[in-house]
This record gives structure tokens, C-alpha cells and sequence, in this order.
């Protein structure tokens, strides 16, 4: 049995070592600061975090105006609310401008499940891939939401990180080392590979461990890092496969699914190739989390369906 | 660090009729522009970049801004350029480049084409305030007290797009946060794209509103650049409110077939009236 840990406990450690370590970071919130889990920082760098209420699109602009200063700044909501309420100033002032924000986006998918498609965002990582100089990442775990924090940190301009508020098992010990645009291949197996999306790598996980059992080896890929992705390393996992399965809590538009599709297609890569995520043109349901999974067939049960056809060919 | 200019009287006031000038050449020459907003502006940016804003140019050209400026209302963009040009940072031959493929003069502002005097990329509207607290926000938080005058950040906005809630939002927050050393700059045309803004969507009461929102609130005639740098070095920064100041223009102002007329918001002078608004801007 792995630990379970939450994102945000693994961002906000990364942001206050950051910030002990002499990095200027600012951190935005839009009266989200329990969403956000950021009591930890804010205990400890009181005038680091700047409350706007809840007005997302002046949180955003603000941000921008911030980093135009100088800072560093994180901002930190609901990504229903990011990317949908303040859509135009992640656009323009954030993205377009280029100015050194890092959007965290908490809450993605739908892990808000029963409070419904107000509050669920099975787009972010649609919407970010149309914004021009932005880098798009979906951790999977607190050792690799740690990193990749670090690294926004680390680079000028625009990052879009997705985040959540439940606990995921941590698949990655100390020795990881996140690496931008690198495919993360947690099982080297063969035959098939399954290409997970952050919220639901550990659905993927507990779905290989069961087919090993049953004596298939799938492959197992963590897309953390959409953009930069190295494509051609993305491409060779693809080629040594007979069948790739994309998992992703986020809409069959636009998601890994859909860069999947495209990859192969412009590769020419012949492969059976399954996507499983939210249907496109459709609001997710609501109810429970794992009730939507199962729905979606992107829970571990789902998952190693699918794997078992697609190797049954 | 001062302003390098500090004109004032005449020779500032001949510094709007010249960039008004530029602009009815470059916006002919482009065949398109927002004309009406870029004469509006003229005095406001005359003001600014010729008295007010506190900068240095450096031998290599760069320059370094104690005060910073954002043009809220980005398609006034003709009248920013026109503005550099009147500096000497754009030759003439390069206003001719307004709006051609890839050249460095976009139809709205954008910073990577001039990274050196252009703050942020705007266009949408309701965007510049926000990002001009934000930035305000950290000018003050980097501050090394005791400062005498803290950085300034200025921000000239159109008046229909105060129709955009996210000004609002702003707003509250530059109250909120006690954004002395921010000043927005309302260009009062009143007009918007399709008509007068009373007749759109009434802004009005400006003053009131901005007052309730916890602003220093200011009125002046924002085609007098005298009086617009008067009142903007008359005010309080340390009284820890957020300023507005509501400039009163014309639209189209200078030009007598310009002004106040609403379809003069995006039409360029043909060569007759070229001619003609030349020798208007030459003789007021």
C-alpha cells in the first residue's frame, strides 16, 4: 500500500522552501486561501500572500502587474475559476504579455464531483494548450508537484500547473527527478502502454498492478509535462507498443487523448489507439468522485477493461 | 530621477499638436487607426512623457522608469507611437509601418515589440487597471522607506470601458490595499465605439462612483496638458488613497471635422482632409 498526499501540501512546501531559500514569491489568492491550503505559507510569510477576494480576473491582472514588478507570483484558485472567470486575463496579461506568473490550478477535473459543472474543470488543460507561451503540467504526486514548483519557479514567464484537493498515492521515492518534456514511464512493460493525465495516474497504477497479476505487463507513462513534451521520446514509447490507452479526468477535446491522436497520426504510428476521459460535448455528471470515474470508465476497474480488449486486439 | 523634459506652456501644448499631426499622417498613410481616441490622448500623453513621468534614457537608448505608464485603452496605440516619435525613439520613416506585416507597430500595444517602452500587452479592455494595482502593489512593497516620492504607476483608461466590471474589481482593491502611487487617467471622451456613452451605457456619475469606491477623485480639462500636469503634481501620495483623475476631452480633438464625431473612432483622413487638419493643428 502506497502514502497518500495531497498536491497542495506538496506545493505549498515547495513555495515556503523557495521562498526561505531567497526566492521573491508572492502568492494571489481570490478568497481561496482553504482551497489552497496555503495556511503554512501564510503562517510564515504573512505579507507574501495577497487576498483580492473573490474576483478572479483582478486576481490574474494583478498578478500580472506584480510579476511586472519583479516578483515571482503564484497565483492560487479553483481552476473552474482560473481559467473560466479570468479566462481573457490569463490570455493577455499572464500569457500574451509573458509575464512571470505561475497559475496553480486547485481542484481540477472534477474533484469537486457533487457540486457539479460550476465547479468542475474538464477544459483547463484545453483552454491553456490554445494560449500561446505557456507551460502546461499536471503532477501526479507530491515529490513531483514539489519539483515541478520548483521549476516554475526557476523559468521565466507563464506555467499553468494542475492541481487537486484530494490525496494521491505517491508513486515517485526520492530519487525522482522531474525532467520538463519527458514522458515519466513508471512501469516499463510491454504490449500496451497506458498514458495517464496527473488526477488519475493512481487509477492507472492500481489498474497495471491488477493486470500484472494477471499476468499482462502494461506499460504505465505519467504525462506530467505537456508542455514542453518531448515528442519524439513520446513517439518511441507509442512505436514499441502494439496498443496505447490514454486516462485523463478531463475532456476527450483537447486532452492527452486528443495529442495522443494527433502524435500518431502525424507519425504515421498504426496502433490501436483507446482514449478514456470525459465524452466530448457533454458536461461531466455530477455525484461522487469515484462515481464519475466509474462512469467514465477512467477508475482503476475501467481502465483495466480497457486494457484487456485492447490487448484481446 | 526626474522627467527629462519638464516643458510646460507653449512648447508642451505644440508637443500634443505635433503628435496629433503624426497621427493624422500615419493613420492616412495606414489607411486605418483609431484616430478620435489618439487626438483625445494627445494632451494626456504629452503631459505624461514630456513632464510628468520620472525616467532617464541611457546612452544605448534603453530607459529606466522610476514612474510607469500603461495604456489602459489600447487601441489608443496610434497616439502612444505618435508620442514616441515626438521623443525621438521613432523615427518618422517607422510610422509608416503602422499596422504592416510584422512590423513593431501592432494596432495594440505589444511589449515585445518594444520591450523597452511598452509595460504590457493590451487591446482587451479592462485590463490595464488591474495589472496597473498589481504593479503599483509592488512598486510600493519594493520601496525602501523613507522614500520621498514613492514610484508612481499611471494608467490612462477609455471611458466606455469603464463598462468592464474588472476595472471594478480593481478597483476595490487599489482602495483596499492603499494604493497611493497609483493614478488612473480617465480619457473622458465620451464616446464609445457605437455612439455617446450616455446613450450606450450611462458611466456617469464618474466621480461619485469612484469616490464610493474610496478613490482621491479629480476632474480636469484633459485637453490642457498644463493643467494635467498641475493637478497630477499637486496630489497627495501619501494620503494613501488611490487617484483618479477624470480628463474631459474631445474626441477627435484638434481637427474641427474630428471632433466629437462618432465615426471618427476608427476612420483614417483622406488627403484633402489630411491637408486640412495639418494646417488646423499648424495654426491652434
Amino acid at each position: 500500500m502506497r502514502d497518500l498526499a495531497d498536491l497542495r501540501d506538496g506545493a505549498v512546501s515547495a513555495l515556503s522552501r523557495l521562498t526561505a531559500a531567497g526566492q521573491d514569491i508572492v502568492v494571489m489568492v481570490a478568497d481561496s486561501t482553504s482551497t489552497s491550503k496555503i495556511a503554512a505559507f501564510l503562517d510564515a510569510y504573512p505579507d507574501r500572500v495577497i487576498n483580492v477576494g473573490i474576483a478572479e480576473q483582478n486576481m490574474v491582472g494583478m498578478a500580472a502587474g506584480l510579476a511586472l514588478g519583479g516578483h515571482i507570483v503564484f497565483t492560487a484558485n479553483a481552476a473552474p475559476f482560473l481559467v473560466g472567470r479570468a479566462n481573457e486575463q490569463v490570455k493577455n496579461d499572464v500569457c500574451y504579455s509573458a509575464t512571470n506568473v505561475k497559475m496553480l490550478g486547485l481542484n481540477a477535473g472534477v474533484a469537486y464531483g457533487p457540486l457539479a459543472s460550476t465547479h468542475h474543470a474538464i477544459d483547463d488543460i484545453s483552454i491553456m494548450s490554445g494560449f500561446g507561451n505557456v507551460q502546461i503540467f499536471a503532477p501526479c504526486d507530491d515529490v513531483e508537484v514539489a519539483q515541478i514548483v520548483a521549476y516554475a519557479a526557476s523559468v521565466d514567464g507563464p506555467v499553468y500547473i494542475r492541481l487537486d484537493n484530494a490525496k494521491f498515492p505517491v508513486v515517485h521515492d526520492a530519487h525522482y527527478r522531474f525532467r520538463p518534456g519527458r514522458p515519466d514511464v513508471l512501469i516499463d512493460g510491454r504490449e500496451v502502454a497506458v498514458i495517464a493525465l496527473g488526477s488519475v495516474v493512481g487509477e492507472a497504477l492500481d489498474a497495471c498492478e491488477r493486470l500484472q497479476q494477471e499476468g499482462a505487463n502494461p506499460t504505465l507513462v505519467n504525462l506530467s509535462s505537456l508542455r514542453p513534451l518531448d515528442q519524439d521520446e513520446l513517439a518511441r514509447i507509442v512505436a514499441d507498443h502494439d496498443a496505447v490507452v490514454t486516462v485523463e479526468e478531463h475532456s476527450l477535446h483537447g486532452g492527452i487523448g486528443a495529442t495522443l491522436a494527433l502524435l500518431m497520426a502525424r507519425r504515421q504510428l498504426h496502433r490501436r489507439l483507446t482514449t478514456l476521459g470525459i465524452t466530448e460535448g457533454e458536461f461531466a455528471r455530477y455525484g461522487t468522485r469515484q462515481g464519475i470515474r466509474r462512469h467514465y470508465r477512467i477508475d482503476a476497474d475501467g481502465i483495466a477493461h480497457a486494457v484487456r480488449a485492447a490487448l484481446a486486439g | 530621477m526626474d522627467n527629462p523634459f519638464k516643458q510646460s506652456g507653449q512648447s508642451l501644448h505644440r508637443r500634443a499638436q505635433e503628435i496629433r499631426k503624426k497621427i493624422c499622417i500615419m493613420n492616412a498613410a495606414a489607411k486605418s487607426g483609431h484616430t478620435g481616441g489618439d487626438m483625445s490622448e494627445a494632451d494626456i500623453l504629452a503631459a505624461l512623457y514630456f513632464h510628468v513621468l520620472r525616467y532617464s534614457v541611457r546612452a544605448d537608448g534603453s530607459v529606466g522608469w522610476q514612474d510607469q505608464f500603461i495604456l489602459s485603452k489600447g487601441h489608443g496605440v496610434g497616439g502612444l507611437y505618435c508620442c514616441f516619435a515626438e521623443l525621438g525613439w521613432l523615427d518618422d520613416a517607422e510610422l509608416k509601418t503602422y499596422l504592416r506585416d510584422d512590423s513593431r507597430l501592432p494596432g495594440h500595444p505589444v511589449r515585445q515589440k518594444m520591450p523597452a517602452w511598452i509595460t504590457v500587452n493590451t487591446g482587451g479592455l479592462g485590463h490595464g487597471l488591474p495589472i496597473a494595482a498589481g504593479l503599483a502593489l509592488a512598486r510600493r512593497r519594493r520601496a525602501a522607506p523613507p522614500q520621498d516620492v514613492p514610484a508612481r504607476v499611471f494608467v490612462l483608461t477609455g471611458d466606455g470601458e469603464l463598462e468592464e466590471g474588472s476595472n471594478w474589481e480593481a478597483a476595490m482593491a487599489a482602495a483596499h490595499f492603499g494604493l497611493a502611487n497609483l493614478v488612473v487617467i480617465v480619457d473622458r471622451n465620451r464616446l464609445q465605439l457605437a455612439d455617446f456613452t450616455h446613450n450606450i451605457m450611462d458611466v456617469d456619475p464618474l466621480d461619485r462612483k469612484f469616490h464610493a469606491f474610496g478613490f482621491d477623485v479629480h476632474d480636469t480639462n484633459g485637453n490642457d496638458a498644463d493643467a494635467i500636469w498641475k493637478l497630477i503634481e499637486s496630489l497627495d501620495y501619501a494620503n494613501g488613497k488611490p487617484k483618479v483623475v477624470i480628463a474631459h476631452t474631445i474626441k477627435g480633438r484638434g481637427v474641427s471635422f474630428m471632433e466629437n464625431v462618432p465615426a471618427w473612432h476608427h476612420k483614417f483622413p483622406d488627403e484633402a482632409q489630411l491637408k486640412q487638419a495639418l494646417t488646423e493643428l499648424d495654426h491652434a
